[in-house]
């Protein structure tokens, strides 16, 4: 008989609470496993407690009660520093983080701790390829366009090569250009087996791009489970205060004027065939 | 290192004896008490002085807030223990402690104490004009924004390897660098964003002021300021007279 043993996850929170000091009880009972290679979105309203679990990940907030553990060991025993090697977040606002003369420099900050010299050279130039910033190396960070700022953000996360991606707010404020930019990205950080949890608001990214959604309200866990199911259910939508998907805005407008929409169509791409098909056959 | 200390410099809405006060009066109580510390370094005159402002601190409910503000600034403490010991001796070092300890603890009273838009009134009431004023105002109620920008961004750069705690002085002046740009540059943003959202609403359009709220200086505010009065004369007097006043009164410690 083969025994087939089920992987470990990379990340397992178990029943994690955390209270602000102004008594705001931000996580209750938070427990979860994440496996690597996972892309997975964490969505819910203004104060659901989004941005503190993922704070947790790093050590930036230390859990009242409960245990996180990466790669089976308990975050606790483990620096800030020594985290954000294998855990790197990029914040919302990129100018808390921008404070070198160029973006060469900024970039060279993040790879200090970890890389030799020769390294870190050979590291900055394959970023700035990477992020297309080669134009901008001499370039201060400060005179960048708030999409190019996010962008370098990112990228010195990005060089740091951390096993655990995750984004808060990544598409805020972003053009469609820097948005399919994120895409690519994400698909490229996917193919290196990169663990991506991505905090947002963007509905409509979650639903195309994203596998996993877990959705908070109150500082609870909602839902968590494939996007296309949880985000087809309105009253999940409607206890996470979010905006429905347009794709099914348009499902139940058109159930509404009694066509049957078959329950396994959840991309565009589908839609359009099934109203061709529909219209055809009419 | 945390900025959560300039909390206790954060207007406190509570239904207490100092919060019913005037500005003006909370102002006196700032300025008597910074004046009578620098006036001493002696550890008993200090001490005595700050006994006189801890039943303020009671009476305000503010213990809580206050002993945070003070727990808060112990990294500047151990500064001056450091420095004084090192230079002076550990005893002028206590007597400095007392000293800052007197000065946070009576501005920290005076910005817990007092609503933004009530100090800009009793500013006005000075004769200062209303643009300085409301600037003042405005930069006080800024204070607990900018701890919390602070941190998002000890936080931010936290996340990419950076260390807060580095030994040596230079390597730990140099390490502050990557905190202290980022939060120059977002707070001279905000200053030109609150600047251009005041003059798009007509800010300093006409010279002639109406006022919703009005200060009164009460019954309750004259008790306090003299008491202050009090406490500042007896201080000059102890200070003209230290040298024929008891010898307890210049103890200090023998390191």
């Amino acid at each position: 008989m083969n025994i087939v043993s089920e992987p470990l996850p990379l990340i397992m929170m178990n029943n994690v609470n955390y209270t602000y000091p102004n008594g705001t009880h931000a996580l209750k009972n938070i427990s979860l496993n994440i496996f690597s290679g996972e892309i997975i979105s964490i969505m819910g309203s203004n104060g659901a407690g989004k941005t503190t679990l993922i704070r947790t990940l790093n050590g930036l907030i230390e859990p009242k009660t409960g245990l996180i553990f990466i790669e089976n060991d308990n975050i606790k025993s483990k620096t800030i520093a020594e985290l954000s090697t294998s855990v790197g977040i990029v914040f919302q606002n990129p100018e808390h983080q921008l404070f070198s003369n160029t973006v060469q420099e900024e970039i060279k900050f993040s790879l200090k701790n970890i890389y030799s010299d020769n390294e870190i050279q050979e590291k900055i130039d394959e970023t700035l390829k990477l992020f297309q910033f080669e134009k901008y190396k001499e370039k201060s960070p400060l005179n960048l366009s708030g999409g190019e700022k996010k962008k370098l953000a990112l990228a010195s996360i990005i060089c740091r090569d951390p096993k655990i991606l995750i984004f808060d707010e990544p598409t805020l404020g972003q053009d469609e250009n820097e948005i399919n930019f994120l895409i690519n990205l994400l698909e490229e950080e996917k193919k290196n087996k990169k663990t991506i949890i991505i905090v947002t608001h963007n509905i409509e990214f979650a639903y195309k791009y994203i596998p996993r959604i877990i959705l908070m309200a109150k500082g609870r866990i909602i839902a968590d489970g494939p996007t296309n199911k949880i985000l087809s259910n309105e009253s999940l939508i409607k206890k996470a205060s979010l905006i429905s998907p347009q794709l099914n805005q348009l499902k139940s407008k058109l159930k509404t004027l009694g066509v049957h929409i078959p329950e396994n169509i959840y991309t565009q791409e589908a839609m359009t065939t099934f109203l061709m098909e529909y219209f055809k056959r009419k | 290192m945390s900025f959560k200390f300039l909390e206790a410099f954060r207007f406190l809405k509570k239904d207490a004896f100092l919060h019913n006060l005037d500005p003006r009066s909370k102002l006196i109580l700032a300025l008597v008490y910074t004046i009578c510390s620098l006036l001493f370094t002696n550890i008993i005159p200090l001490f005595l002085l700050f006994l006189t402002l801890l039943p303020l601190v009671l009476i305000g409910k503010l213990s809580k807030e206050w002993f945070k503000s003070i727990r808060g600034l112990s990294f500047l403490f151990i500064l001056i223990i450091v420095l004084n010991t090192f230079f002076l001796s550990f005893s002028y070092a206590i007597g400095m402690i007392i000293r800052i300890i007197i000065m946070i603890s009576s501005f920290s009273l005076f910005f817990l104490t007092v609503d933004p838009n009530e100090l800009t009134l009793s500013l006005i009431s000075m004769k200062i004009p209303f643009e300085f004023a409301f600037s003042f105002s405005l930069a006080f109620r800024f204070v607990p924004t900018i701890s919390i920008e602070a941190q998002n961004i000890i936080d931010a750069q936290q996340s990419r390897g950076y260390e807060l705690r580095k030994k040596g002085i230079i390597r730990q002046v140099k390490n502050l660098f990557p905190l202290l740009i980022p939060l120059i540059i977002c707070s001279v943003k905000r200053a030109f964003n609150v600047a251009e959202a005041l003059e798009s609403r007509a800010f300093g359009s006409r010279k002639e002021r109406s006022y919703y709220f009005t200060i009164h200086y009460t019954y309750k505010d004259w008790i306090i300021t003299l008491y202050l009065f009090v406490i500042l004369i007896l201080s000059i007097l102890v200070k003209i007279y230290f040298n024929y006043l008891p010898a307890w009164l210049s103890w200090s410690l023998p390191i």
